[in-house]
């Protein structure tokens, strides 16, 4: 206690230590080229020994005592600079880092900015640049972002072309996907090959596995923020290409000297090039998909800036029977500079995911459709306080409204029209934090902080029980209203609800977060955090990839909020000049309230849905290794984890635990990029897993003439599949540039799955189509064979 | 669901493949399985009785010749099933009439080995078919030309039901594939839309095989059978769990019997489905 008492004391002494007159600067760094903000800068003072990172608009604010100080700014690939600062009174320095070109490197030597890894209190971070995952030898050439975070340690699916990604045990809904801020519900085109984002617009990605900071909530497992450039303010430019699947096109530029601007569309043209090629059965049918991303900034004045962006993309398929689906996102930010110290971000945002299907130019008799959707509505404020060199504390909070549309149905047979809807859920999400990040000495620094997480459920009817035995279809027992629940003295109750509800469940979460850094010496330090998370919302998917049609359901009486806890530990080294990064991490997360489904649960259209599922317990673990180059001609990372993660679900294999779907012992990547001459560069990556779990039988048995498999022990994922691994290449050749053209152009040619694996997605059973009372196990690969591809794309 | 998206999917695929493979699994204990589907008419009624077997066995399972196997119906009328030496155990309604006793809830006893097992199902009632009106249809978006049957009945209202609707051609089903099931939920495939509607357009149509249409002189014809709750969970699955393949498959799982043990309980020694249908059926010559 005592100790305590001192620690508390020497805290508080170092929050209030004001003895030297001190001086803040302030600012912004950006690109030379672009005018983009460089998110993650480096901002230090050698002589002392400090210094901080510029937040994800770019802005730093440091104080230090009076004096003079060598202040040097420097981000990963850019060419470093060194301010002289005295500093006598509060000052404004923006600062723009021109970006370094490799033969530069060859012979000067970068002294910061790779230091990040180390230096920062973060662990179990990726960040990937734009630049990077256009390397990154792609399926049918087209760079995607979530397919590039599938290369980084501590990542896994359950198999090629599936939807999302799977971090440190968790599943693809425990992901919050961000883009500028606004939550993607499904970030796939076409079930899962491509993801939604459009690489000209991307300007970085940034995974956040563990070690999660109180200003981030709302999943289990991982953040991953994906930021949308903010377009040239300098210069009016093009970038776009052609590739087998999709056209892109981007423009940006300034709009005026406050205000630029980045507008990129895509869409894929498989349909227009197929038509002449389809025989007439399939000439009807659709299949297609477009995104488009704008953004628009303006810079009001000195201290007030403002950013919309926007997402709006669909897929459509089927052919008299047609699929449509797609997310809508809108963000709105503002960031406010109240005075040296205090930074204010608000935002707010609009996302929507939604689908629908039926018969396409059916008759009005005999009709179906079919819709469904998801949308959400938040206010954020975020607040920056660089109080001292010392302490950096942040605090704020955020509501978020979301709206269910189970489903919406209309049938219509022989003229009669029934229609059916699954009752609307709405949900109520906010949260409250504050964090302190700040350094002890020399060597330590620690963040610190908490977020208190509240939801409440709204149904637009009464709430209802269910009972029955663990793994079977509970029966609904009642249907009244909860008195205690509805009438407990709510302190979240000043949080409006914009509509009537019925019944209302509320849940209070307190989530700790703690990480620590101490650095051992100039190059290696060692790390620690602990973070709880909370979740509220809910993929319901029982199928092995998630499918575009699958729900998100609130938590409500039944189903309740998913809980994970996390230890992480790491060991952060810098080798020569930092030219080579390398992390060493081993982690332990424990999963509450992680739900399943009954033997053929009804997940579709279930007015009853919440007695078909199930909740149980999970845990995950493993260590994961990385090694990662910067600099030089060749370029790229290693990535190797060993995990293992299980869940315990009362009704499923016998009650025991069982490895999940996506469980995989290894997981290796090596992504590689060698610039050979100004014309050539040459990537290649290569990727192995372990075979994944999956179901077998081992006896069967005949029923009307169906043979059935049966396992006598009831067992859940009791095999694994095969091993997974795969070669892809790729080669980038950049025609002579004429110095005086503008328009530049080069051409991509790749090959996916170079020595043409059959890597197997499942095995399945099947009888026989000759013979009925054969059976067979069959492999289903979802890419069989190798997959060349040659894009163009262009500059200007 | 899944299949319609898979559908779409492999439609559009670019080289994903299957390969049947050779692979060794474990063989677990053999237990007994009931075949049992009855319905209220007056032929033979016959519920089957086999073993199962290794998976990969791949010959027909063993039949299970020596049980004792009766239901017991209205007034506790008891209907032996004797057993034919084939696995097969047969009741013949000419004997004390046909189990057509709709609303009842009959109940199914098994000996097996010194072990007594029950099972009850309800026999539920069935909507009579109206027509089958039929015509002739030039090749299509899809389907082939020929004649087109569809079949008319009315759902009962009101009330959650669900049925099995089997199409012949000539007497022998429409469809070769055992695993191709036609279940209904009320007149739709699933949810509460479909109360008390007429079978809705895609059931309706689904009597006549779309690459093989019907010809002059066929004879189309439809047996509309009523299914207990028990009965169609058990069937879905079965029809879920074949053809469970691809992105979308859902983990394979044991189907639940509804054999229970002699006090009514839930058991894993039995394997099958005890089930009771009423039937209608609709004929039409194409001419």
């Amino acid at each position: 206690m005592k100790k305590l008492n001192i620690l508390l004391i020497s805290v508080l002494l170092s929050l209030i230590s004001a003895a030297q007159e001190k001086f803040t600067i302030r600012g912004y760094v950006t690109m030379t080229e672009s005018g983009e903000e460089l998110i993650g800068a480096t901002v230090a003072v050698k002589s002392l020994g400090t210094g901080v990172s510029a937040n994800v608009y770019g802005f730093y604010s440091l104080t230090l005592p009076k004096g003079t100080y060598e202040v040097s700014y420097s981000f990963i690939g850019y060419t470093d600079k060194v301010k002289t600062v005295e500093l006598s009174y509060n000052q404004k320095i923006d600062m723009e880092l021109s970006e370094s070109v490799y033969e530069i490197n060859e012979v000067v030597i970068e002294a910061e900015g790779a230091e990040q890894n180390v230096k920062s209190i973060e662990m179990s971070v990726n960040k990937i640049d734009a630049k990077d995952i256009k390397k990154i030898p792609a399926l049918l050439g087209e760079a995607d972002v979530i397919k590039s975070v599938l290369l980084l340690p501590g990542v896994s699916t359950v198999g090629e072309g599936s939807t999302g990604f799977n971090v440190r045990g968790g599943g693809i809904d425990q992901n919050l996907v961000l883009l500028d801020e606004a939550p993607v519900y499904n970030s796939s085109h076409l079930f899962g090959f491509f993801s939604v984002f459009n690489p000209d617009a991307v300007k970085n990605v940034k995974l956040l596995k563990g070690g999660i900071a109180p200003e981030y909530g709302g999943r289990l497992s991982s953040i991953l923020d994906v930021r949308m450039k903010e377009g040239n303010s300098k210069k009016f430019t093009g970038t776009g290409g052609l590739g087998v699947i999709f056209s892109r096109l981007a423009l940006e530029g300034p709009i005026n000297n406050k205000t630029s601007f980045i507008v990129a569309g895509r869409r894929s043209y498989a349909d227009v090039l197929a038509k002449p090629f389809l025989n007439e059965d399939l000439r009807g049918s659709k299949f297609y998909f477009y995104d488009l991303t704008a953004k628009i900034n303006h810079r009001i004045n000195e201290n007030n800036r403002i950013f919309l962006s926007g997402y709006f993309g669909r897929d459509v398929f089927g052919s008299g029977f047609v699929f449509n689906w797609g997310n809508a996102t809108a963000t709105a930010r503002w960031n406010h500079i109240f005075n040296e110290k205090l930074f204010m971000n608000v935002t707010t945002f609009y996302s929507d995911y939604d689908y629908s299907f039926g018969l396409e130019d059916s008759d009005p008799d005999d009709d179906f459709k079919w819709s469904s959707s998801i949308v959400s509505g938040s206010i954020k404020p975020d607040f920056t306080y660089y109080l001292n060199n010392k302490n950096t504390i942040k605090f704020g909070g955020q509501i978020i409204y979301y709206d269910f549309k189970p489903a919406e149905a209309s049938f219509a047979s022989n003229g009669q029209i029934s229609s059916l809807s699954l009752p609307g859920k709405y949900g109520n999400e906010s949260g409250f934090y504050a964090q302190n990040e700040q350094k002890i000495g020399a060597r330590l620094s620690v963040l610190y902080g908490a977020r208190v997480s509240h939801f409440r459920y709204e149904g637009d009817r009464e709430q209802e029980y269910f009972e029955g035995e663990a793994g079977l279809r509970k029966v609904l027992k009642s249907e009244t209203l909860n008195e205690s629940t509805f009438h407990q003295v709510n302190i979240w109750g000043w949080i409006p609800s914009y509509r009537n509800y019925k019944s209302e469940t509320n849940y209070t979460n307190f989530e700790p977060r703690l990480a620590i850094n101490y650095s051992l010496n100039e190059t290696s330090s060692l790390k620690g955090s602990f973070n709880r998370m909370t979740q509220y919302l809910h993929l319901i998917s029982n199928t092995v990839a998630s499918t575009p049609v699958d729900l998100w359901l609130p938590t409500t009486n039944n189903i309740k909020p998913q809980i994970a806890d996390q230890v992480a530990v790491g060991y952060f080294k810098n080798f020569k000049q930092n030219k080579y990064e390398t992390s060493l991490e081993v982690y332990y997360k424990d999963f509450q309230n992680q739900i399943d489904y009954i033997d053929n649960a009804d997940i579709f259209f279930n007015t009853q849905l919440e007695g078909d599922l199930l909740t149980g317990d999970g845990r995950a673990y493993g260590l994961e290794l990385y090694v990662k180059k910067n600099q030089g001609k060749l370029t790229g990372w290693i990535s190797y984890t060993i995990s293992k993660t299980e869940r315990q679900v009362n009704g499923i294999n016998r009650d025991e635990w069982y490895p999940t779907r996506f469980d995989r012992a290894h997981n290796l990547s090596v992504v590689s990029s060698y610039e050979l001459t100004d014309k050539w560069n040459f990537s290649a990556n290569f990727v192995y897993s372990s075979g994944t779990p999956a179901t077998f039988p081992t006896n069967r048995y005949e029923i009307q003439g169906v043979v059935l498999p049966h396992n006598d022990k009831d067992a859940r994922n009791n095999y694994r599949i095969p091993d997974y691994h795969r070669l892809d290449i790729s080669a980038t050749l950049t025609p002579k540039k004429n110095k005086d053209r503008k328009f530049n152009g080069e051409w991509v040619f790749s090959v996916y799955n170079v020595y043409n694996r059959r890597n197997p997605f499942s095995i399945f059973f099947e009888q026989d189509d000759a013979e009925p009372r054969v059976t067979n196990a069959v492999r289903f690969s979802v890419i069989g064979n190798f997959v060349p591809a040659v894009s163009y794309n262009f500059n200007f | 669901m899944r299949y319609i998206l898979f559908a779409v999917f492999v439609a559009l695929t670019f080289s994903s493949c299957e390969d049947i493979i050779e692979l060794d699994l474990d063989n677990g204990k053999n237990q007994l399985v009931v075949d049992g589907f009855l319905n209220n008419e007056s032929s033979i009624q016959t519920i089957r009785l086999t073993s199962s077997a290794p998976y990969f066995s791949n010959v027909a399972t063993p039949s299970e010749n020596f049980a004792s196997v009766r239901l017991i119906g209205p007034n506790n009328l008891t209907y032996n099933f004797i057993s034919n030496g084939n696995g097969n155990y047969e009741y013949n309604p000419n004997t004390l009439g046909a189990i057509d006793s709709i609303g009842f809830n009959y109940k199914l006893e098994i000996d097996y080995k010194g072990s007594a097992y029950t099972s009850t199902s309800l026999l539920n009632p069935v909507p009579v078919i109206d027509s089958m009106p039929y015509a002739f249809e030039p090749a299509g978006f899809g389907t082939e030309e020929g004649y087109y049957a569809q079949f008319y009945a009315r759902d009962f209202g009101g009330r959650k039901d669900f049925y099995w609707i089997k199409p012949f051609r000539n007497g022998k089903p429409v469809y070769d594939d055992p695993t191709f099931m036609i279940l209904s939920e009320d007149a739709t495939f699933g949810g509460e839309a479909g109360d008390g509607l007429v079978f809705i357009e895609p059931l309706r149509a689904i009597i006549t095989d779309q690459d093989n249409p019907f010809v002059l002189g066929d004879t189309s014809s439809v047996e509309l059978h009523s299914l207990n709750s028990s009965a169609y969970q058990f069937l879905d699955q079965l029809v879920n769990s074949s053809g469970n393949d691809g992105l979308f498959a859902v983990p394979l799982s044991n189907i639940r019997s509804n054999i229970f043990d002699a006090a009514g309980n839930p058991q894993d020694e039995v394997l099958g489905l005890f089930s009771l249908s009423a039937i209608s059926k609709f004929e039409v010559i194409i001419q």
